[in-house]
């Protein structure tokens, strides 16, 4: 970044501070206010509580597999976005972005009826979904695959075609000049693609109460607990569980994004 | 050829796709199950109402101390619940904040038994020591007061409020004065609780859960009470297991207890007794048309009916001397009369014609009562003092003023207590004639032929009454229920009894 040599160009930034500062002043004054809403002992209760231990490790299971399955996902439905031209890509394009405009409910719902048909019900057959752990998986990678997708097209349309197209006139199939030289440099983008859909994996909570219903020690997952404790009139608890939420996914956020930067991405 | 530090990268590649394919096969199995909830008779689903966790769990808590059976408790609105279970269809029980779900349920064919729980009433809560001075509906309105309701087409407690409102035709100024409407009865405490709403219209309940709260009771609400159910649900494959816990949690005193500590009112309820064995009398009638009907109650409530037929002039000497049936089942309500200081008002489930039974191909040509005392005739009557039939024969020669020609022409060869007996007399050829209820005949009608009697007071009515002194009357007004139940009444209609429940009862 360059100095600001000029008064004008002080000023400049000094404008861009000021929204950047409102932003951020917003959200701690949330947690500011969560904080001070309750106390050390919903805290270390909310820590102590098995179920809400359970939930916490489910919750942090779950998205990291939703992440790696959204990347894994994600890369090569990017790539074909970004790189190449079929009929329908309009319209597949436009599906890509149901996940994140429908209400999460209604997704929730939708996998619900889904798995009762007789497609679904083959599938439960061999492996039991609904109201079980996979489907609280599923339900993530359904809405948090979406914006893993968004984030690899906009990685691969931002990448140059170029080196790709000097590897093909050298001699390399389409497949190694993949492998070789675009995915090794779409690293950094996969990083925030994985981190993005984790973020939301965490936070999702419409869908899996409809098609996993918020069942204690089984399928429940932090928001669940959020919720359950605010049905229950419970609200420090629901504040305590929901802090304990933001500092740990504060941590892994934090963590991967520098991990990410020391390895050039 | 690639360089070098390309190679590096793509080793980089795999590197990271084999890593997050170990990492996902390692996650994946720390999420194991190690539980196995399929079908083992210790295990049970219910789907509850998210407001009512706290005495669920701790009821259910205490049930799996005390009998081993784990339940595993989902929770939801009850409307999402609902829609969820018409979808998925499987599932043990479902407990709804509100009977309108329950009845909603059993309509749609998702429920079967309903249990009640706790009732509710809408209340104005506001913080203690009421700093606004609520007292009237007009209080609510006014500018200083900021008022939050429940959405009345998400939320029972509004729904109950609009109800209560419109019929007072104060609904369009209320909901015009809220500043807010919330989703939930608990969306719109939390608000009181916070401080962001001043007044809000919620259950009694609901405020008796919050130390900083305290109820207004308004005279136009008071007649908004609903009811917390627990249903067992027609996908449920434990069936005895799954009302055996509704039984629990239902009791006065094993699962209510918890309702109360959590401010409910609760509901009446049975005392708790795993295995309740109930003591059921009724007319010698009935034996062919309930005894199915009560065995499958039995094996689907797991318990026991012992059922004592007889009689119902025996049954009725029984109780005066001291007998205590927690049911009577009667063959006529003259004989339910008889005791009714002991019984809560019968419910008549059917009636029984009188008819009378002559030799096949009527050889006396017997067509109607006066004939039964033409001469050289050997009939058989039930005794007037010991049955239901006995009494309703000698009312009907009386009303028909042949009682003297009746004693005079000596016919009657045999007094018997029930009807059964004499329809086996008349089987074995020693009787011209006899009459008994339509429901006797059933069995004999191809060695006899049949007469009606059309005189109006030609049949008995048969009322089911719960006794005031039994620690089971839900129980009992669920096996009610079973009586009135199609395949009950198929029972009743094959025997050519007369149907007296035109629909099956609403609730127990």
């Amino acid at each position: 970044m360059s100095q600001p040599s000029d008064i004008r160009d002080r000023g400049f930034l000094l404008f861009l501070a000021l929204f950047a500062g409102l932003y951020v002043a917003l959200i701690v004054g949330m947690l500011i206010a969560d904080a001070t809403y309750t106390t050390p002992d919903a805290l270390l209760a909310a820590l102590e509580s098995e179920e809400i231990r359970y939930a916490a490790k489910l919750s942090f299971t779950s998205s990291t597999i939703t992440a790696l399955l959204s990347v894994w996902f994600a890369i090569p439905i990017g790539y074909l976005l970004s790189r190449t031209s079929f009929p329908g890509k309009a319209l597949v394009d436009g599906i890509l972005d149901i996940p994140i405009v429908l209400p999460p409910m209604v997704i929730g719902l939708s996998l619900l009826i889904l798995f009762q048909t007789s497609f679904g019900q083959a599938v439960e057959g061999l492996v039991p979904v609904t109201y079980r752990i996979p489907s609280v998986i599923l339900a993530q990678f359904a809405v948090a695959c979406a914006f893993a997708v968004r984030t690899m097209r906009v990685t691969f349309d931002q990448l140059p075609e170029r080196p790709e197209k000097v590897a093909l006139t050298l001699g390399a199939t389409r497949a190694q000049a993949f492998w070789r030289v675009t995915l090794p440099q779409a690293g950094g983008g996969a990083l925030s693609a994985g981190l993005l859909a984790w973020a939301r994996a965490l936070g999702e909570f419409g869908p899996i109460l409809v098609f996993s219903g918020a069942t204690r020690m089984k399928t429940e997952v932090l928001p669940s607990t959020v919720w359950l404790e605010l049905s229950t009139g419970n609200l420090e608890a629901a504040v305590a569980v929901s802090l304990l939420m933001v500092l740990a996914a504060i941590t892994v956020l934090v963590t991967a994004r520098a991990l990410g930067v020391r390895r050039g991405w | 050829m690639p360089t070098r530090s390309r190679l590096g990268r793509t080793n980089g590649v795999a590197l990271s796709i084999v890593g997050s394919l170990v990492l996902l096969v390692a996650l994946i199995w720390t999420l194991q199950d190690d539980r196995d909830d399929s079908a083992s008779a210790g295990h049970l689903t219910l789907y509850c109402a998210a407001g009512l966790k706290p005495p669920v769990e701790s009821a259910a808590r205490e049930y799996e101390e005390r009998y081993g059976v784990h339940v595993d408790i989902t929770y939801g609105g009850s409307g999402t619940l609902l829609s969820s279970l018409k979808v998925s269809n499987i599932g043990d029980l479902y407990l709804a904040a509100d009977d309108s779900y329950s009845d909603l349920a059993r309509e749609e064919g998702i429920a079967r038994e309903v249990f009640q729980l706790a009732t509710m009433r809408p209340v104005v809560g506001v913080s203690a020591g009421n700093p606004k001075g609520i007292a009237t509906i007009s209080d609510l309105l006014g500018p200083g007061v900021r008022l939050g309701l429940a959405n009345p087409d998400a939320a029972a407690v509004g729904r109950a409020v609009r109800t209560a409102f419109t019929e007072s035709g104060q609904w369009d100024t209320v909901s015009k004065a809220a500043v807010v409407m919330k989703p939930t009865v608990m969306d719109l405490a939390n608000d009181l609780n916070l401080g962001s709403i001043d007044a809000g219209l919620v259950w009694d309940s609901t405020v008796n859960q919050f130390t900083g709260l305290e109820s207004v009771h308004l005279p136009e609400l008071e007649g908004s009470a609903r009811s917390v159910t627990i249903c067992v649900l027609e996908s449920s494959e434990r069936p005895t297991a799954a009302l055996r816990f509704c039984r629990y949690l239902s009791s006065r005193d094993a699962g209510l207890p918890h309702f109360e500590r959590m401010g409910y009112a609760a509901a009446e309820g049975d005392r708790w007794e795993e295995k309740p064995e109930l003591l059921l009398f009724c007319g010698g009638m009935l034996n062919a048309a309930i005894d199915d009907t009560v065995t499958a109650f039995e094996e689907r409530e797991g318990l026991s009916v012992t059922r004592v037929y007889n009689g119902c002039g025996l049954l009725v000497s029984q109780m005066n001397a001291g007998a205590s049936p927690d049911a009577y089942f009667s063959c006529d309500q003259t004989f339910l009369d008889l005791v009714s200081e002991r019984f809560h008002p019968g419910t008549t489930v059917s009636s029984n014609r009188m008819v009378i039974l002559v030799r096949k191909g009527n050889p006396s040509g017997i067509t109607e009562l006066a004939d039964l005392c033409g001469p050289g005739l050997k009939i058989g009557l039930a005794h007037p003092e010991k049955s239901a039939i006995g009494v309703l024969t000698r009312d009907l020669f009386e009303e028909a003023g042949l009682t003297e020609r009746l004693e005079a022409s000596g016919n009657i060869v045999l007094d018997s207590a029930t009807g059964d007996f004499l329809v086996n007399q008349m089987r074995t050829g020693s009787l011209d004639a006899v009459i008994v209820y339509r429901s006797n005949a059933a069995a004999a009608l191809g060695d006899v032929d049949l007469v009606a009697l059309t005189a109006p007071g030609a049949q008995a009515t048969q009322p089911f009454a719960i006794a005031h002194a039994t620690n089971h009357p839900r129980t009992l007004a669920r096996l009610l229920r079973a009586f009135t139940q199609t395949d009950s009444r198929a029972r009743f209609d094959a025997l050519g009894f007369g149907w007296e429940q035109p629909l099956p009862a609403e609730s127990e």
